[in-house]
């Protein structure tokens, strides 16, 4: 399961550090020819950090407390990263990223709820399931 | 100092960050690289065949023959470490300690044979592994050296926090059209900031990892010193039995082993077996760690004599000792599938980036004055910086080629090809003094790629045949070519780099280069478009 | 830094700062150390985790020292406080362990 709670957290992630982004007025620009009024830096920042928070959520419910953060964390800086490279050196390619992230987070559910195995695989069950070996190998 | 807590945190991080930069950038890089140690290891043995499982049956006769090639060759050791054959590495991976003092001996036997194992010889991915806390240096004075960065690393991040004014605003800054400083500051601080709590988990946990070395006297005063005892009683190993001093056999370990198998789930790793001819022989299964964030391998301890089960550890640490070992899982991230790891594995690189972008700008922050020669101090940092931010990946590379290109039955092969590690990181140092600097750099860069080029082709071209598992030799070799590329690509920004010109900055410059543009700036340059760069140039 | 930059006040002031260096590195692992030692036993919890506790909390302490010495207003300042500290733990450890006696680690 990890790998599509990985990509959903990596969507809500950079969908959240986009709109903090795009919420200062130097990188504004960077999606946008309109005028950053007031009111919409507001509505960016508070969209930013639900999306952020949400995306601890999905990774606390679907992998736990115990893994659920430092998936987010990771998937956090990941895509911080795409995100900074993309502004930097391709601004438009963040149109592109916003909409696979847009797509990824409606895919990642679909395919969670598609697949029954993760209904009975909760992290306190993990003990009977044999353990992921060190990367997975 | 200075004037305000900020300048005095502001010089407090330059001089911290540059003493000992040079030895962070190694740890950081070897300790990335450490986060694939297994799979360097896999490459750089091409003759191991993996195998689908390996049952109790097997792994109980592996620990047979074990025991029985440690009889006849160390007899006189204390402890016996027997590493038991996994699918991965079906070998048995001998080690002992006989006394302080002496050198511990290895033997590798082929799982079914017992015969020694018909492979290269080389160090594989342990060789950056131990590096990454030894620096290949005594052990207690490498792990002391890299604790002591460890420590000024932590500094470090806490007056850099200090002293970054606009955490937030510049969060997601990365200027490439301004002045060169000015972007290596961009760079440093969104490598830094962005994974930020990488680097401050990751340097914490890692003194934590020999927080006993480092610290020692909380177990000097409440155990007087007993560090065994503090492990036992803080449940991370079974109670340790001194040697009774009377003379005593040791029966067969398979049942142990097919006991222990039958007691816990896990995959059983390997047997420690202390005082192995004493009447208090002991033997102690140790288990793969269950899947979780804490580093706690399961265990059982047998009385040697009798095949008597002494003890079982599993779970149940207490608050703080599972704090102790959550911190030191953190650390090494083996809970970690693919995909997490290979964003751990971008936070190492984030790091390595971070540190030597603080490098490099200590070096353009301070470039000479037009026209005067670069002072001795500054050479010296230059050539260090050079040496180690392209020279250590070269290092890497040279390493991995060398075990492609040495003769299999070389004598001592696996210290030729560490020697190729070191020669190759002290010669980019040294010639790093001789050329202008951005030719230093861009040279350095070349050279990096190129090794790393040669990796991938040579592992094709003499190694093709050993392959089990062609595509996954593959994909070893792509990430090579994708190392190879990153190199090259500096190489080509070091070489093409124009910076604009400070105060009149018209739009069309502030741009990033068109590719034409940025051919003609190999050619002599326009005077005024260069100020930095023209100045890097001639330093 | 002063009025008249003269090469004194420059030697002064570099002496300033290597003094907070010895002092931040000295002072820090010296406090560090003692309040593993003193946290070791008196930390309500039981002897391991007591241990484990204060060593784990010995970096961050050693970090705030470090922070503290190179934060102060003068050189006088951060040795008084280093020095008040020291005492303080040193004192508190005595009144707890007693007079310690040199161990020699097994």
């Amino acid at each position: 399961m990890t790998p599509l709670v990985l990509a959903l957290n990596l969507g809500l992630s950079f969908l959240g550090l986009t709109a903090l982004c795009v919420s200062l007025p130097r990188h504004h620009g960077a999606v946008s020819a309109a005028v950053l009024a007031l009111r919409r830096v507001v509505l960016l920042r508070l969209a930013g950090w639900t999306l952020i928070a949400l995306s601890l959520l999905a990774a606390a419910a679907l992998d736990g407390w115990n893994f659920g953060p430092v998936q987010w964390l990771g998937s956090l800086i990941g895509a911080g990263l795409m995100l900074i490279v993309a502004l930097s050196y391709d601004p438009g390619a963040i149109r592109w990223l916003v909409l696979a992230s847009v797509l990824g987070l409606v895919a990642a559910p679909a395919a969670l709820l598609l697949d029954p195995s993760w209904r009975t695989e909760s992290p306190e069950a993990g003990e009977e399931v044999p353990a992921p070996r060190h990367g997975g190998r | 100092m200075r004037h305000g807590f900020r300048q005095s945190m502001a010089w407090l991080h330059t001089w911290s960050g540059l003493i000992v930069g040079w030895v962070l950038f190694a740890v950081f890089v070897t300790g990335t690289a450490s986060y694939y140690r297994a799979e360097i290891s896999r490459w750089m043995q091409p003759e191991l065949r993996r195998e689908a499982t390996i049952g109790p049956d097997a792994l109980a006769r592996a620990a047979e023959l074990g025991v029985a090639h440690l009889q006849q060759h160390a007899a006189g050791a204390r402890t016996w470490f027997i590493a038991l054959p996994q699918p991965d590495r079906p070998l048995i991976d001998l080690f002992w300690r006989t006394k302080p003092g002496t050198p511990p001996g290895r033997a590798v036997l082929d799982a079914r044979t017992g015969e020694p194992a018909a492979l290269r010889e080389t160090r594989g991915g342990d060789f950056f592994y131990r590096f990454h806390f030894e620096l290949h240096l005594p052990p207690l004075w490498g792990r002391w050296i890299v604790g002591i960065c460890a420590m000024i690393m932590l500094v470090a991040l806490v007056s850099g926090v200090v002293t970054h004014r606009r955490i937030f605003a510049d969060f997601f800054t990365l200027r490439r059209d301004k002045a060169a400083q000015r972007g290596w500051l961009d760079a440093h601080n969104v490598t830094g900031v962005l994974a930020l709590p990488f680097h401050l988990m990751i340097t914490y946990t890692g003194v934590v990892t020999l927080a006993l070395i480092y610290m020692p006297w909380g177990v000097t005063v409440a155990y007087k010193g007993d560090q065994q005892a503090f492990f036992a009683e803080s449940g991370q190993i079974t109670q340790p039995r001194p040697a009774a001093g009377r003379p005593g056999a040791l029966v067969p370990v398979g049942p142990m082993v097919r006991e222990a198998l039958a007691t816990i789930p896990e995959p059983l790793e390997r047997l420690t077996i202390s005082h192995p001819r004493d009447a208090h022989a002991t033997v102690v299964a140790v288990f793969e760690e269950p899947h979780g964030l804490s580093h706690e391998h399961p265990q059982i301890a047998f009385d040697g004599t009798s095949g008597a089960v002494l003890e079982v550890r599993r779970g149940g640490l207490q608050p703080a000792a599972k704090t102790f070992t959550t911190m030191v899982g953190l650390h090494e991230a083996h809970f970690a599938g693919p995909g997490l790891r290979l964003l751990f594995f971008l936070c190492g690189l984030m790091g390595s980036a971070m540190v030597a972008t603080g490098l490099v700008l200590w070096t353009v922050a301070r470039l000479p004055k037009e026209g005067r020669a670069p002072g001795l101090g500054w050479r010296l940092v230059h050539a260090l910086n050079v040496g180690t931010v392209a020279g250590l990946p070269a290092a890497v590379a040279m390493m991995l080629l060398a075990n492609r290109l040495l003769p299999a039955g070389l004598a001592g092969r696996a210290e030729w090809e560490v020697w190729a590690f070191f020669g190759t990181w002290l010669a980019v140092t040294l010639v790093a003094l001789v050329p202008a600097p951005r030719r230093a750099w861009s040279g350095a860069m070349a050279f990096a790629a190129i090794l790393f080029l040669a990796v991938a082709v040579a592992d094709g071209l003499t190694t093709r045949a050993l392959w089990d598992d062609p595509a996954w030799f593959l994909a070893f070799d792509a990430a090579m070519l994708a190392l190879a590329a990153a190199c090259a690509l500096v190489a080509r920004k070091v070489t093409r780099y124009v910076a604009p010109a400070r105060g009149r900055r018209s739009p069309a410059e502030g741009r990033p280069m068109p590719a034409a543009q940025a051919r003609t700036a190999l050619q002599p340059v326009p005077a005024g478009r260069e100020e930095a760069g023209r100045r890097f140039e001639r330093a | 830094m002063t009025l008249r930059p003269s090469a004194l006040a420059d030697r002064l002031g570099r002496a300033a700062v290597l003094g907070r260096i010895v002092l931040a590195a000295g002072g820090g692992y010296a406090i560090a150390a003692l309040a593993t030692a003193l946290l070791s036993l008196v930390l309500p919890l039981p002897r391991s985790e007591a241990v484990t506790a204060a060593t784990l909390a010995s970096f961050a302490i050693m970090i705030a020292v470090v922070v503290v010495v190179f934060a102060a207003r003068s050189l006088g300042r951060a040795l008084a406080a280093i020095a008040i500290a020291t005492l303080l733990l040193g004192g508190a450890l005595w009144l707890v362990a007693g007079p310690l006696t040199p161990v020699v680690p097994t």
